[in-house]
């Protein structure tokens, strides 16, 4: 089966990529040419580790170079004082990386957008001005030399053939790595939270776990090539190893090959550094940094006119070339296995449902909040039966989202208590209530818009799949169960409005909710649409999910649901079946206007 | 107080003007085109270059050439908006962050292909001159500086207040789709604030050069402080950066008189990295930084 699938372009292309790369140092004799082999690797490796955050992660670090710095200092002066040998020193330097990357990255995360590049900058700039001044231990701006002893033990070879295997090893390694993140629910979890965080939150992903973990793989890796970069070069400066242009440069290969992507960082890096290493050594003197007026132009260029980088210039055409190959199959399509359970959304309740004793799923006592002033929601209290479909309508501005927004944790309550399941949830982060089952769409819908349809959904299977097929399998049983199956394959942001509503709620149901809560899925839909929609959600319902849910459409609400609550200026003003809502003169006033209930006397 | 914290104060104020200076065209293309513009610091290097051959070419003093490099800069800086950030208004952040750097890389090494690393300084009538009481004397073109960036502060703030032009900047700072729907042409007013922020800094680079050395890299040093400065500032706030401007130049000479000279750019790193995460709005910003 294995040995089969080796016959097919996808597979052996790649291969033969990999063995025309392990021969090259073989077959380059020129020593200049050599360097400069060595040198693209070293870039591509590092390309490929920034990528994981930078790229898959969508957090923009240009402050790299403080875990490059990390390890080749750590190796040299592990290695200088008390003669460690720089193997150990790399794995050493790499593990400081880590710890030094979680330090650091968690509160940075807390910034987003330039914000957040600003303050890797400035730590970049603070490691190299200490690097500077530290004298007795880093020797300052006049660096660090290792002794020329050629000895595998001391990571020090006579000629540069042994480097070359190092560093495609750890380029091979880093791919790898990449590879399997990619498919797997790191990956998925990542783009998503690069796509939308607060979309991501809401399907059980701790945003602040991984983004923190993708740093520090990230990190770990570009410490080895630090370590690695000092032996090679045999002499570390904090102008060499610690300054901006260094993070720039793992950034600038990935984007102008294309970011986000396994093979960016390498194209970009075979493209860009044998050219500068090129026009360096043959203008050089003369023209000194025109490889870098070369770099920023097309940096420019790049980044206006292909965005997505090389890579995705050459994509179709490599796709051509490969169906056109010997031994070419279609990809497979994953054949549909079923999770085990009757019911298509088998939810949580069997598992944890029936331990406490209240018949209520979801208790709300006395809760307010208020911004500034003005209450958005006061001394609200009400009860939602399990397996029921709760509607909650009131005016714009009646605090409805703001419900929402408390009992999903975005919002901590000012007052009073919400008890899930028998439990106080005060305190709990979105994701958390979305692992306890508690899942919401927006209102204004937050797609991750440059996945597909197909991989939204499976990013909110993870949840609870703990297999990546499994993952798969349930995220295709819920497209076809909302209809969206069709559409697997297109990019989520090509959706019309009715299907990223839909899809909001695909993705919510992949994470297999206790609750559910809708936030005006229907709103901007047209007669029919909004009659799918309800259908819809009646489904849901009959597979034993608890519904709540916020609409302007009354037709839909009268029909859908079991209870209503009518909320206004924060407060409850009704509550009950339909038929007595609709005849309020208290909902009525609130809706219409105190005016219209005594012209109707 | 004794007297050299006197002198360590007032240097550090004088200081913190020439960053304020730098600064406040910073904070009007950051605050309201949304462009975390690197390449400020070339802006500056560039008007720094062009004062310094007005006056070796034609013995035009810096403070005349303000009148020629102000208009000029300010088409530099449209013309950098319309070609290069425009087109990419709507890409991701990534977008336009390298864009920027790539604009870095290109000018910072133009200038070294043409006018090489040396370092140059012009001397100027007004170059060594001293005013001030006995013992406190300060250095002219320093004070100008300093009055240049209180005038330039209160000019764009009246500005930005009072104009309709200054009013569609604030609003479209505020919120560009908004900003649109009230008939603001806000691509225009990106290309106006673009132009201005450059102006601005054109104007600091002619202030800098009877006191500065220009070379080809000396705007890489000035553009990370006047960004620590935009945000303990506040983005778009001209108050802010003309306070933070202050602010930072004081802790400037200050650390370095009770630290260590060494380590003061360190130390308003740091604080500059604790307030990115811990007040985020700066002293006196009113827009969210999300």
């Amino acid at each position: 089966m294995f040995f089969k699938t080796l016959f097919r372009p996808q597979i052996y292309i790649p291969f033969l990529g990999l063995t025309l790369l392990i021969l090259t140092p073989v077959l380059v004799k020129s020593p200049f040419l050599l360097h400069i082999v060595i040198i693209t690797i070293l870039y591509a490796a590092l390309g490929s580790a920034w990528n994981i955050i930078g790229g898959y992660g969508g957090q923009l670090s240009l402050g790299h170079t403080v875990f490059f710095g990390i390890g080749a200092y750590t190796s040299t002066l592990l290695y200088l004082k008390f003669g460690l040998s720089p193997w150990l020193g790399m794995l050493l330097g790499a593990f400081l990386s880590m710890i030094v990357a979680a330090i650091v990255g968690y509160p940075s995360f807390r910034l987003r957008g330039p914000f957040f590049v600003l303050s890797t900058i400035a730590f970049g700039e603070v490691m190299h001005i200490i690097a500077i001044n530290w004298r007795d231990v880093t020797g300052g701006s006049v660096g660090l030399g290792i002794q020329f002893e050629p000895a595998f033990k001391n990571f020090i070879f006579s000629t540069k053939v042994p480097y070359a295997y190092i560093v495609i090893g750890l380029l091979v390694l880093i791919l790898a790595v990449v590879t399997l993140m990619e498919k797997s629910r790191m990956g998925y979890y990542l783009s998503a939270l690069r796509e939308n965080e607060d979309g991501a939150k809401v399907l059980g992903i701790n945003t602040a776990r991984y983004k923190l973990l993708a740093l520090m793989i990230s990190a770990f890796f570009t410490s080895l090539g630090g370590t690695f970069y000092a032996q090679y070069i045999l002499f570390i400066d904090p102008y060499d190893i610690l300054t901006l242009s260094l993070s720039i440069d793992m950034a600038l290969v990935s984007i102008i090959g294309g970011i986000g992507t396994i093979i960016g960082p390498v194209i970009g890096s075979f493209f860009m550094i044998p050219l500068g290493e090129f026009l360096r050594g043959t203008l050089g003197g003369a023209f000194r940094g025109i490889h870098l007026i070369i770099y920023g132009t097309i940096l420019i260029l790049v980044v206006i006119y292909m965005p997505q980088g090389i890579v995705e210039k050459i994509r179709k055409k490599y796709r051509v070339l490969v169906s056109k190959l010997p031994g070419f199959r279609p990809e497979e399509i994953l054949s549909l296995r079923m999770v085990p359970g009757s019911h298509i959304l088998q939810t949580a309740n069997a598992r944890s449902f029936g331990e406490h004793p209240t018949p209520f799923l979801l208790e709300v006592q006395n809760l307010s909040k208020y911004f500034g002033g003005l209450a958005a929601v006061s001394c609200v209290d009400f009860r939602l039966r399990q397996s029921e479909i709760l509607g909650l309508i009131g005016p714009n501005g009646a605090g409805k989202t703001t419900l929402f927004n408390l009992i999903c944790g975005f919002y901590a309550p000012d007052d009073g208590q919400i008890l899930y399941k028998g439990k106080n949830i005060e305190g709990f982060r979105p994701h958390i209530l979305c692992q306890k089952g508690i899942g919401r769409t927006f209102q204004i819908v937050k797609p991750f818009g440059n996945m597909s349809v197909l991989d939204n959904v499976i990013a909110g299977a993870y949840c609870r799949a703990p297999k990546n097929a499994i993952a798969r399998a349930k995220a295709e049983e819920i497209l076809k169960f909302v209809g969206l199956w069709e559409n697997r394959n297109l990019i989520a942001k090509s959706l019309t409005l009715p299907g990223k509503k839909r899809l909001e709620m695909a993705k919510v149901l992949a994470t297999q909710p206790d609750l559910i809560l809708l936030d005006e899925v229907m709103a901007g839909l047209n007669q029919r649409e909004i009659s799918d929609a309800t259908v819809l959600i009646k489904k849901i319902n009959e597979e034993g999910i608890t519904v709540m849910v916020i609409e302007h459409v009354m037709s839909v609400i009268m029909s859908l649901c079991h209870q209503i609550i009518v909320l206004h200026h924060g407060e409850k003003i009704a509550e009950g079946a339909p038929e007595k809502i609709s005849n309020d003169p208290k909902v009525i006033e609130a809706y219409l206007g105190e005016e219209y209930l005594i012209a109707r006397g | 107080m004794s007297e050299i914290l006197i002198k360590v104060v007032i240097n550090g104020l004088l200081m913190g003007g020439i960053y304020a200076l730098i600064s406040l065209g910073l904070t009007l293309i950051f605050g309201v085109v949304r462009i975390v513009n690197f390449a400020h610091g070339e802006f500056l290097m560039l008007s720094m270059y062009a004062s310094y051959w007005l006056f070796q070419l034609w013995g035009i003093d810096p403070y005349v050439s303000v009148l020629i490099i102000a208009p000029l800069f300010f088409v530099f800086g449209m013309i950098v908006q319309r070609g290069i950030f425009q087109p990419i208004l709507n890409a991701p952040e990534v977008s336009k962050i390298f864009a920027a750097i790539g604009l870095v890389m290109v000018l910072q090494n133009l200038a070294l292909l043409f006018w090489k690393g040396d370092y140059r300084a012009i001397k100027t009538i007004s170059s060594g001159l001293l005013i001030g009481p006995e013992g406190f004397m300060i250095g002219l073109p320093r004070f100008i500086a300093f009055l240049a960036a209180v005038s330039i502060m209160l000019g764009l703030y009246f500005f930005i207040k009072n104009t309709y032009t200054g009013k569609a900047i604030r609003a479209t700072g505020q919120d560009q789709g908004a900003a649109l729907l009230m008939g603001i042409n806000t691509k225009r007013i990106f290309l106006i604030a673009f132009g201005i922020g450059s102006s601005c800094v054109g104007i600091a680079g002619c202030l800098l050069m009877p006191i500065y050395s220009v070379f080809p890299t000396v705007g890489a040093y000035f553009v990370l402080v006047a960004f620590v400065i935009v945000v303990l500032g506040g983005l778009g706030s001209m108050l802010g950066a003309f306070i933070g401007g202050l602010i930072i130049g004081l802790v400037e000479a200050l650390s370095g008189y009770f630290i260590s000279s060494t380590y003061k750019e360190a130390i308003y790193f740091i604080i500059f990295w604790f307030l990115l995460i811990y007040k985020p709005t700066g002293l006196f910003g009113s827009v969210s930084q999300e």
